[in-house]
């Protein structure tokens, strides 16, 4: 009996993020373009309000939503940023970083059967985590389309089974935004066809162009939003493990349920860190913003100058080389780079369909190192020809 | 100066020696562009100098230099003011930074010199000398923390994964 374990995870693949870490961990002299995270500390300011509550002996249990005072930050800073609006008493609740966000969720709104429209390449937690809520994955391939979701392509893969949609704007692994008119389109569709639109809008602050459009901003579309953020990538607080949802009560309240089981409620450090970041930083993050602006920039184009055709992306951190021209797979690419020059990517194949063919690379890494790691690159290509 | 302008001060600000590529690409302008610009910018007066930032303690022994803080106060002259003494006590070249500060004294006069005693006879000698400074407060500095903006001494490694999500 006990050999018998959980049927439906035994049918999920771990992360093939994960077994590229595994062969990366070990080379000597590998510059990593796979991370998923800012190569900046969390700001200063927003260490020392946490020592400072650890020293006030802040180490307790908060309530399970979060504390009012954090939720209330949060609230403000959503509004004040993004013109989205929240009730902190009954609309937000404080998860561990966005992936709890995600499973909660998730857990909170399907029925087995129920669908749930992916477009891809996308990260890679939603998928597993719609099949462990006993949900059904409908992923859509993006990649005609330069990676933003096609409103007629979605609308072609509605069913009366659908139950939402998955957004992550701007994108894990490709960092596309998804533009407004689209976003609108989509939304009408939502409407029409009564389901959720859940958006993942962790990137929101690393949006380099134009400013960020929320969902849950947009005309109408609150009650058919659930709104993912938190704090990892904007105020550089990844191992802080601090995120949180907003959406309509009846939705929060059964989050919470789930949240109250599992995880009773997020670190109270975190918690007390998150009120200085929202409330006095938003100076660190232009910074930080503009720092990640410059070696877009650079990174980009001199992908493009040694003959991989990269899109510049409008947000995150990431960019997706296009490698087909080298005759090899995604996986082969990258575990060439990594064991002939000693550049470490992620094979776009792990983040799902339309990711073949490409690379991801991120680019918070220094300028010294994407310039070092252009030309590994490049002599790699010329090893090819 | 336009947007432009000031980026390309920031980065040459942060690394003066990041090249016109760099900066060009970084920008989305054109190497030249960014020539023009800096020339502009020195011409201007905007650019006064590419300095470096040293952590003495890691020269040689004896080599780095000693650096103090000196309070000054004087009595400010007639017509004149601030000004005419100011222009005195900044042309030494022991003076590195000369400011006029509100509170509690007047000037603030960073001085360099490669020993005590020679920070020691500019005090007596050069300033305190001077006829309407009042009197002197030297704070020689023991240890640099941070500099510029930039923080001096071992930064603890990156840990970040070397993959991730």
């Amino acid at each position: 009996m006990k050999s018998d374990f959980s049927h439906i995870l035994d049918t999920i693949p771990p992360s093939g993020i994960r077994k590229f870490f595994d062969l990366v961990i070990g080379a000597q002299d590998v510059i990593s373009l796979g991370v998923g995270e800012p190569d900046f500390r969390t700001p200063w300011a927003i260490r020392e309000d946490a020592i400072f509550s650890l020293e006030q002996g802040k180490t307790s249990y908060t309530s399970n939503s979060g504390l009012l005072e954090c939720r209330e930050a949060i609230v403000d800073y959503l509004a004040r940023r993004f013109q989205a609006h929240y009730d902190p008493k009954t609309e937000i609740l404080l998860t561990f970083g966005v992936s709890e966000a995600v499973d909660i969720v998730l857990r909170s709104i399907l029925n087995p059967g129920d669908e749930v429209i992916v477009p891809e390449p996308s990260y890679v937690c939603y998928t597993p985590l719609v099949q462990l809520a006993g949900g059904k994955v409908v992923p859509l391939n993006t990649s005609d389309t330069q990676f933003i979701p096609d409103p007629d392509q979605i609308a072609r893969a509605i069913t009366h089974k659908t139950k939402a949609i998955i957004l992550c704007s701007p994108s894990n692994p490709t960092g596309r935004t998804i533009p407004k008119d689209t976003l609108i389109q989509i939304g009408k569709l939502a409407r029409e066809h009564d389901f959720w639109i859940i958006t993942d809008e962790v990137y929101a602050e690393l949006t380099y162009d134009e400013s960020f459009q929320s969902v849950a901003a947009l005309p109408n579309l609150k009650p058919s939003t659930i709104l993912l953020n938190g704090f990892s990538k904007a105020f550089a607080m990844t191992g802080w493990r601090l995120g949180y949802v907003c959406g309509p009560p009846e939705l929060i309240s059964r989050a919470t349920k789930i949240h109250q089981y599992s995880a009773l409620c997020a670190p109270i450090t975190a918690q007390y860190a998150a009120i200085e970041a929202v409330k006095n930083c938003a100076k660190d993050v232009q910074d930080m913003r503009e720092s990640y602006k410059g070696r877009r920039n650079l990174f980009v184009k001199r992908l493009n100058e040694i003959g991989l055709p990269t899109l510049l992306p409008e947000g995150a951190f990431y960019c997706f080389p296009d490698i087909r021209q080298t005759g090899l797979s995604s996986e082969e690419f990258a575990l060439r780079l990594l064991k002939e020059q000693r550049v470490a990517v992620v094979p776009g194949h792990v983040f799902g369909l339309g990711g073949e063919g490409h690379i991801r690379c991120c680019y918070a890494t220094s300028l010294e190192e994407l310039k070092e790691a252009l030309s590994r690159i490049k002599k790699f290509m010329r090893s090819l020809k | 100066m336009n947007p432009i302008d000031t980026q390309v001060l920031a980065l040459v600000s942060a690394n003066a020696r990041m090249s016109a590529d760099d900066i060009a690409d970084q920008l989305q302008i054109s190497a030249n562009q960014v020539e023009t610009i800096l020339k502009n910018l020195e011409t201007q007066g905007v650019i006064v100098q590419y300095t470096t930032v040293v952590d003495e303690k890691k020269l040689p022994q004896r080599s780095g230099k000693i650096k103090a803080l000196i309070e000054v106060s004087v009595r400010p002259e007639k017509r004149t003011g601030f000004e005419a003494i100011a222009r005195k006590i900044a042309q030494f070249t022991n003076v590195v930074d000369h400011y006029l500060v509100s509170g509690g004294y007047d000037f603030l006069v960073i001085v360099e010199g490669d020993s005590l005693e020679e920070i020691s006879s500019f005090v007596s000698d050069k300033l305190a000398s001077i006829d309407n400074v009042r009197s002197t407060a030297t704070h020689f500095i023991m240890k640099k923390y941070k500099e510029k903006g930039i923080l001096i001494g071992q930064q603890p490694k990156e840990e970040r994964l070397a993959v991730s999500p």
